[in-house]
């Protein structure tokens, strides 16, 4: 029997059937060209989702307007104009190809787009909260018009192109979204006003789509709950019915959302619980009879299957669990859990979108790269001539590494001092809520090694003398970081995290990267500490994500956590930690000092001759950094050996 | 896409080598100067420059 039966019924949208109730939710990506053509980059990626076995594949987001007020991303794909069709239809073929229906997002970035222009498009002038957006500009009459025909011909060149399904976008900001919320709709004419006069835009939207499209399926992302009470968003309740106005436009789908950009408080991190946001969608199918989906959190099976059986939501849209593994579907089907590379809430691929560079995945370095043979994402050819690999270091790394060339045919052993694997990882997994989530990854690259036939040495510290003994052809030093070492009677963050060390009450944190923050982070959801955090550097938390790090900096602004930048530790002298810095010369009190420094291991293995034929370095060994790097660098190496 | 400085326009201010997660950037002959091995190629750098002196090389199409 299936294990997740509900998932894998067939469903229907509209007047079209689909295989199962899986759909790739829509995800820019900043793979297309900044002219808003289809590169071959996006075209394999989109074949990598459809071939994962999700019924449908939506497309990223394109935009409908010529002028770009609706491009919100340097690499976003435009329909505004026929010429691109052909690009677009080939998106259209390789999802057709592989045995799924396709839906193609049409979608107006509204607050957030003009990324090319100095102004942006809204009902009314309501400043931006985050500055990264442009200066708002009030849309006419005369231009609503213009984008109400802009979609319906965006629609046209999506059915023209092959599409089987119409998808419109209006959440987090985006134009439509603005219409709908009083918090950004304060116009006076029929567009603004009463809810349903808020909706005016969205329902001429969709009527004119549908009037267009015939009987193709057109479906709307409309925000459930927008989280923005403290900016006098929309209640719930006028959410909710937001769906139901949609239904009676003509929607034949619902994709049910949560939160705005300018939300304050999370939404998609670790912290909020997977299937938290369920209620929201299920608030908006007691309201509704069309198709209701819901992407948000449900990154494992179980989660959707529950929902759906529970009538809930009919369809699971999967967002960044299928970036980090498009073949989600299929593993899951097969009952190969165990393989899934499991997002971890990371949240590399959405910020790198503002800063005009492609989506990268930490879990998945091939992502971006699926249509490379020398990635090797639909597998590496057999090796020809078969090595002896021994690789140091059963963290992200070393494990990542281990994974990709035992299952290329070489021979792997790998050591790991601990008796349990994950370096580093072991101790991240416990700084905050959600954090254990990141143990997933660890646990599947466990399983790719076993299956791929790796030999684990635990619980045995590798020296050099015992590696040379090895005689491997290649080894591979993956042993993480060491600690800085500045004087006896230091803390380090495997005696505070790992074993649990309380510290006095007083603390000095030498460092105000990832680590040090991670460190004060602990300490705090703990207990009550007098925290001062010394940084070398003008800013804390350059390698914490945004995503997490604002997170981090409101809890410690709440317990009072004084942050000394351009400051370096000069000496330590019993209680007191001399520090220089701006304002010269002073002496800390305090009860206890942790070392948050990290330097790579690497010095002490370059001393020693011959250790192999040949020796790499990876991960925190080579340079202290992210977990995105320890993966990335193990993959690299591992694809060239 | 591996960012390109603009040595003519750079200031040396540093700016971008504090924003940079791997720690990248240093200062050489007071510019900003990439080691492209450790990229990450986040983009940081080219958003905290105040004088523009960092770009992303974003691609056009053949078109």
């Amino acid at each position: 029997m299936e294990k997740y039966p509900h998932i894998f019924q067939k469903g229907r949208i509209g007047k079209i059937g689909t295989k199962n109730r899986i759909k790739y939710a829509a995800t820019e990506t900043n793979f297309p060209f900044s002219d808003g053509y289809v590169s071959d980059k996006e075209v394999a990626y989109m074949e990598a989702q459809a071939r994962g076995g999700a019924g449908v594949v939506t497309t990223q987001g394109a935009y409908p307007d010529k002028r770009g007020e609706g491009k919100g991303f340097m690499g976003m794909m435009a329909i505004c104009d026929d010429r691109f069709i052909p690009g677009l239809a080939r998106i259209a073929d390789v999802i057709r190809q592989n045995g799924a229906l396709s839906s193609l997002q049409i979608l107006h970035c509204g607050r957030e787009g003009g990324v090319e222009l100095d102004y942006c498009l809204m009902p009314s002038v309501v400043p931006q909260k985050l500055s990264y957006f442009k200066p708002p500009r009030v849309i006419t009459k005369d231009e609503i018009k213009e984008a109400v025909k802009d979609h319906i011909d965006a629609a046209r060149r999506a059915q023209d192109a092959g599409f089987d399904m119409i998808e419109l976008s209006g959440i987090v900001g985006y134009l439509i979204s603005t219409f709908i919320s009083r918090y950004t709709n304060k116009r006076t004419d029929e567009y603004g006003g009463d809810l349903r006069k808020r909706c005016k835009l969205m329902i001429e939207i969709i009527q004119g789509v549908k009037a267009q499209v015939g009987d193709m399926p057109v479906g709307i992302r409309l925000c459930g709950h927008e989280l923005l009470d403290d900016r006098g968003g929309n209640t719930m309740e006028e959410s909710v019915e937001s769906f139901k106005i949609a239904e009676e436009a003509g929607a034949d789908y619902v994709s049910v959302t949560v939160g705005w950009h300018e939300s304050s408080q999370s939404v998609i991190t670790r912290d909020v619980p997977m299937g938290h946001w369920l209620y929201v969608a299920e608030a908006v199918k007691k309201r509704v009879n069309i198709a209701v989906m819901m992407a948000f959190r449900q990154f494992l099976p179980h989660i959707p299957e529950k929902a759906i059986a529970s009538g809930q939501i009919d369809f699971w849209e999967v967002c960044r669990p299928m970036i980090a593994d498009p073949e989600l579907p299929q593993k899951a089907r097969e009952g190969r859990e165990d393989e899934i590379i499991p997002c971890i809430a990371c949240n590399l691929c959405f910020s790198r979108l503002y800063y005009h560079q492609p989506i990268m995945c930490s879990v998945r370095p091939t992502l971006g790269h699926e249509g490379e043979k020398s990635w090797g994402y639909y597998g590496f050819p057999r090796i020809e001539k078969k090595k002896k690999i021994v690789i140091v270091g059963g963290g992200p790394a070393g494990l990542q590494c281990a994974a990709t060339v035992a299952e290329k045919g070489h021979s792997v052993t790998l050591f790991e001092k601990n008796s349990q694997l994950g370096g580093n990882i072991l101790l991240a997994s416990k700084v905050d809520d959600g954090a254990i989530e990141l143990l997933r990854p660890i646990k599947t690259l466990e399983t790719l090694c076993q299956k791929a036939g790796v030999e684990f040495r635990l619980g045995v510290e590798c020296t050099p003398d015992m590696l040379k003994e090895e005689h491997a052809d290649t080894a591979v030093i993956a042993t993480g970081s060491i600690i800085r070492t500045l004087s006896q009677g230091i803390l380090t963050p495997h005696d505070v995290v790992g074993e649990e060390k309380n510290p006095g009450r007083r603390v000095v944190i030498i460092g105000g990267n990832g680590v040090g923050l991670g460190i004060a982070v602990f300490l705090l959801r703990h207990s009550d500490y007098q925290l001062t955090v010394i940084e070398e550097s003008g800013r804390v938390g350059r390698d914490v994500n945004p995503f997490y790090l604002w997170q981090y900096m409101g809890l410690m602004k709440t317990k009072k956590v004084v942050f000394l930048t351009r400051t370096r530790v000069s000496g330590i002298e019993g209680t007191l930690v001399r520090v220089s810095g701006p304002s010269g010369e002073k002496m800390i009190e305090t009860d206890s000092i942790i070392m948050a420094l990290l330097e790579p291991a690497k010095n002490r293995w370059e001393t020693v001759q011959d250790i192999a034929r040949e020796i790499y370095f990876i991960g925190d060994a080579k340079k202290p950094r992210r977990i995105n790097n320890a993966i990335h660098d193990g993959y690299r190496l591992g694809m060239v050996l | 896409m591996i960012p390109i400085v603009h040595k003519n326009t750079c200031t040396g201010c540093g700016n971008c080598a504090e924003v940079c997660p791997p720690q990248a950037i240093s200062l050489l002959d007071e510019k900003a100067h990439i080691e492209a091995d450790f990229c990450e190629e986040c983009g940081f750098c080219a958003a905290e420059c105040p004088v523009e002196a960092i770009s992303i090389p974003f691609p056009l199409s053949d078109e």
